[in-house]
């Protein structure tokens, strides 16, 4: 049919063939090279974050023979715990520490060899005598921690070349910590004090636990609150509502508001909550309340998105046998939409997990001690808490950073695989 | 030629018309009188009958005075090219069309005398009463057995299991589906075939009792042997139910049907024995439908 | 062009189909309608060459027959005509029949226009053999042109034109009885004529039929055993 001069068409497309496919390649490298550079930024947050934080889960502790004498300790009435609880229990540290290094008799030697212990060990020690009330008038061997300063240096973070008055341990320190150390009787163990342990100005004395408390009440009041009234409102917005300008305008509204930064939250709960109603600041209910707020229009929107994936046929099948509205949404469109929304509480929840900004503005940011009980206790939460420690100039805050990090990360992927977990569970197929 | 579009009334149906089919334009033919129905629309004892109905779809006209009367145990057929009304009309039947939105009707459809378009009536009671099977299989995602129960369980027609064991066991082996699925009522809906969702379908509906029993294409989903076995199961369940069906396919509207409605255009152009439609049509439209003219 | 004055079917080939089934039918029509010609012809002029032909060609006839029948089963198969085409296929197939039935009472005037002039030329019987047939040949060629025109009222007269053969041949019967009465030695011969005049008959009978299915083909009418009075009222009524 087609003479020289005229290429048939399987020439032409010989001929570009190559160009199609060079160009595809190309989209294709670029593709991976976009997914690979995402990878590899994620990859460096987390080799930065857990090299900084995983020595945060070590902690050095001295061993020390304490003799609980009650004397010394002026517990004459075993019966009343006040006695127990506010002893003189740091003198009996005292004692025995001279005890250990008799040689040093002078002031200075002295301070020296007391700031070996963290300056919150009485209280350990006062926990461990009240829990084992047997050790009055006994000698035991206890394991403490170590002053923070101690820590660094038993971690390697400290110089020793460095002139000694640039660092914040002396040469001497240094002397008696390689000594004890070869001893065995200072060494590195589990921190387990940053587990069970609230907020603290001493770096070894800090723990998460207040925070992990207060962020876990802060989201059982969101979570209480959002999920129902987000579900709720989704069904009447997809269900019941009329279309017309109001709906319009509800809509475009709960839109704008999954965009609001979340400050504005704060200032919101911080103006009615806080001044209007007069609740109590730096407490979980209304952290959780501000967190609603925030959290809702995220579960409103992934929730109409699952009731609109209810396939129509479903609920013509429910109405053509005679179902009524409130049977077809209960009995068919729920239980069906129910993971979809599901899914997105829990997004929602991972996203209040994580949220800071609000909850400075309603006084969640104050440097509490002691672990939350109830709803209605000063706490902070896990974000909040690394904000903290992220600005504290102590070295033994970086890494405790770094780990409560680690832990909020965790908490996160555990919840969004939850999320994962309930989709592949009760999803159906029709 | 003729100019395809004479009567300025057809002109106007063609821009009403709700769903314009997707292929080329319905050519109307110049002597077409869509506005008088042809053949007999009354009935004597009629189980439903239709008086003056017209559907809006908002402002948009989608049915046209339509008059006819559905037989007791009759099986009717409503054929008609696509938009031409057939389901729109179908929907009016047991007021499924109520969940459209600005969807208005008027008119009266009238079943066993009595308005289902009354102020008094309410839907629940009339879905029970006319029930509906649908273009796609669309079982529950549950089990079987939830799939037939469900109606009787809603409408509180069973006293106890024993009962409801044998509504289910009843409506299975009417649809022609017992004995398939006698052994695993326990397992999803959605897991059978197109052709037995379908009879599940239909058996679902059926568990209802229902006095009138409406189809919406309810094989157009389905392979030959299946669609055949959906007929065999129409031609039974003729003696007990009042059948409306709505087909693409004309040659299921002449398998099955006592009578056939031709609808075109939202207008009831013809009506008569199904017999007489596809040997014999009086309107032209009617036959060049049937025989392929257009469509 | 399509079979009658609709738009064509949405499947241009269906069209094609039903053209060629109808276009082999008037072929064979055509054929059938020489050979009814033929072998009058053959008869009256004792023309033995041109009865051995008619004989002859009975053959391809029979060969259209079969080939208009299976076009017909395959349309049938293929579009499952409704309405108006299925009356038209239904019809193709009865008037093929019908045809065939007429080219074997042409093949029996053959056969008995050669037996004939073994026995020399004779006058009895050949006016009412040209008369009815003349009159059989306009009656065929009547009902073919109706059927090609789909024109009923050329049906109808048709179908009342085959009262006026039956008279005819009874009157043509008894004046055959009268030669045998008179000679009974032509009684041979007189059969022989006989059997063509019974022939011919039989020929206005199916050119009859051909005329009813095109009223069947065209209105939907069952006008079969219905008398000529009603028939022309249905034809009437449309």
């Amino acid at each position: 049919m087609s003479n020289s001069h005229s290429p048939s068409t399987i020439e032409i497309v010989n001929r570009n063939l190559a160009v199609r496919y060079a160009r595809e390649r190309r989209f294709r490298r670029l593709g991976l090279a976009a997914v690979l550079s995402g990878f590899a930024a994620l990859i460096f947050l987390m080799v930065t974050i857990v090299g900084d934080g995983w020595r945060a889960f070590q902690q050095g502790y001295i061993e020390l023979e304490i003799n609980f004498d009650a004397e010394a300790l002026e517990i004459d009435d075993p019966a009343d715990d006040d006695q127990w609880q506010y002893a003189d229990y740091t003198s009996l540290i005292r004692s025995a520490l001279r005890e250990r290094f008799p040689a040093l008799q002078t002031r200075k030697e002295k301070k020296l060899l007391y700031s070996l212990v963290s300056p919150g060990a009485d209280y350990q020690l006062a926990n461990m005598l009240v829990e084992n009330r047997e050790w009055l008038g006994q000698v035991q061997r206890v394991r403490l921690p170590v002053d923070d300063d101690i820590d660094v240096l038993l971690k390697g973070y400290v110089d020793e070349t460095l002139p000694e008055d640039e660092r914040r341990i002396s040469n001497a320190q240094i002397e008696l910590v390689k000594g004890l150390k070869s001893s065995g009787e200072i060494a590195l163990g589990f921190n387990h004090i940053f587990f069970t342990a609230g907020d603290s100005r001493e770096p070894e004395q800090a723990g998460i636990r207040g925070a992990l408390i207060g962020s876990f009440l802060t989201l059982v009041v969101t979570l209480s609150l959002s999920f129902p009234i987000a579900v709720a409102a989704a069904i009447y917005l997809e269900e019941f509502a009329p279309r017309n300008r109001i709906t319009d305008i509800i809509e475009v509204n709960i839109n704008n508001l999954a965009a609001v930064p979340s400050i504005v939250f704060g200032l919101l709960g911080l103006a009615v909550f806080l001044n209007l109603f007069g609740m109590p600041r730096s407490v979980p209910l209304v952290g959780g309340i501000v967190l609603t707020l925030m959290t809702l229009p995220t579960i409103i929107i992934s929730s109409r998105a699952a009731l609109k994936a209810v396939p129509p046929s479903i609920r013509e099948a429910a109405l053509g046998l005679g179902a009524s509205k409130m049977q077809v949404i209960f009995h068919h469109v729920l239980p069906l939409a129910l993971p979809g929304m599901l899914t997105g509480a829990i997004i929602g929840m991972a996203q209040a997990l994580g949220e800071t900004a609000p909850l400075l503005m309603i006084g969640m940011v104050a440097f509490i001690v002691d672990i939350p009980a109830g709803f209605t206790d000063p706490a902070t939460v896990l974000p909040v808490q690394i904000f903290l420690w992220s600005d504290s100039p102590e070295r033994g805050f970086v890494e405790r950073t770094s780990a409560a990090i680690m832990v909020l990360l965790f908490f996160l992927i555990a919840m969004n695989a939850v999320a994962v977990l309930l989709r592949r569970r009760f999803e159906r197929r029709w | 030629m003729s100019n395809p579009i004479k009567n300025p009334l057809a002109a106007e149906q063609l821009v009403a018309d709700p769903v314009p089919s997707a292929g080329e334009p319905i050519s109307m033919h110049p002597d077409a009188d869509l506005s008088k129905t042809v053949g007999k629309i009354e009935v004597k004892n009629a189980k439903m009958s239709m008086r003056s109905v017209d559907v809006f779809y908002g402002d948009k006209q989608a049915i046209f005075d339509v008059n006819l009367d559905i037989a007791r145990n009759e099986v009717i057929a409503m054929i008609g090219p696509s938009g031409c009304g057939k389901s729109t009309f179908l929907r009016c039947l047991n007021r499924m069309n109520d969940t459209i939105e600005n969807c208005k009707v008027t008119g009266s459809v009238l079943l066993e005398g009595e308005d289902i378009y009354a102020t008094k009536q309410d839907v629940v009671p009339l879905r029970a009463q006319v029930g509906m099977v649908f273009q796609k299989p669309n079982p529950f995602p549950k089990s079987i057995y939830d799939n037939v129960a469900y109606g009787p369980r809603i409408h509180g027609l069973a006293h106890s299991n024993v009962d409801l064991d044998e509504i289910v066991e009843t409506s299975l082996q009417r649809a022609g589906l017992w004995s398939e699925v006698k052994d695993r009522l326990d397992q999803p809906g959605t897991g059978l075939s197109g052709g037995q969702q379908q009879r599940l379908c239909i058996a679902r509906t059926i568990a209802v009792s229902p006095e009138v029993i409406l189809m919406d294409e309810p094989c157009s989903a389905l392979d030959p042997i299946a669609t055949a076995k959906i007929e065999e199961l129409i031609d039974e369940l003729r003696s007990r139910f009042t059948i409306a069906i709505v087909t693409h396919s004309m040659q299921q509207a002449a398998r099955v049907s006592n009578r056939t409605a031709y609808f075109h255009l939202g207008y009831l152009v013809e009506v008569g024995k199904t017999d007489d439609i596809f040997t014999n049509p009086n309107h032209k439209l009617t036959e060049d439908y049937i025989t392929g003219r257009f469509g | 062009m399509s079979i009658d004055n609709f738009t064509g079917h949405i499947s241009q080939r269906f069209d094609d189909e039903l053209d060629a089934v109808k276009g082999r039918l008037t072929e064979m029509g055509g054929i059938v309608e020489q050979q009814v010609g033929d072998a009058i012809a053959a008869l009256l002029n004792a023309d033995v060459a041109l009865a051995e032909r008619v004989v002859k060609k009975d053959k391809s006839i029979n060969k259209l027959e079969v080939a208009i029948d299976e076009d017909c089963a395959l349309i049938l198969a293929r579009r499952q005509p409704a309405a108006r085409d299925l009356r038209f296929v239904l019809s193709i197939i009865k008037t093929t029949t019908d045809l065939e039935r007429i080219g074997d009472e042409a093949d029996k005037m053959a056969t008995q226009a050669i037996s004939l002039s073994e026995e020399g030329k004779a006058p009895h019987g050949y006016v009412e053999i040209r008369h009815i047939g003349q009159h059989v040949s306009r009656m065929l060629s009547e009902a073919l042109d109706c059927f090609v025109r789909q024109d009923v009222e050329l049906a109808l007269k048709v179908a009342q034109e085959d009262k006026a053969v039956d008279v005819e041949y009874g009157s043509a019967l008894r004046a055959m009885m009268t030669y045998m009465m008179e000679d009974p030695r032509s009684i041979t011969r007189v059969m022989s004529i006989m059997w063509s005049l019974r022939a011919l008959e039989r020929i206005g009978d199916h050119a009859r039929n051909i005329a009813e299915h095109v009223i069947y083909m065209v209105q939907g009418d069952d006008v079969r055993h219905l008398g000529l009075k009603k028939m022309a009222e249905k034809v009437k009524q449309r």
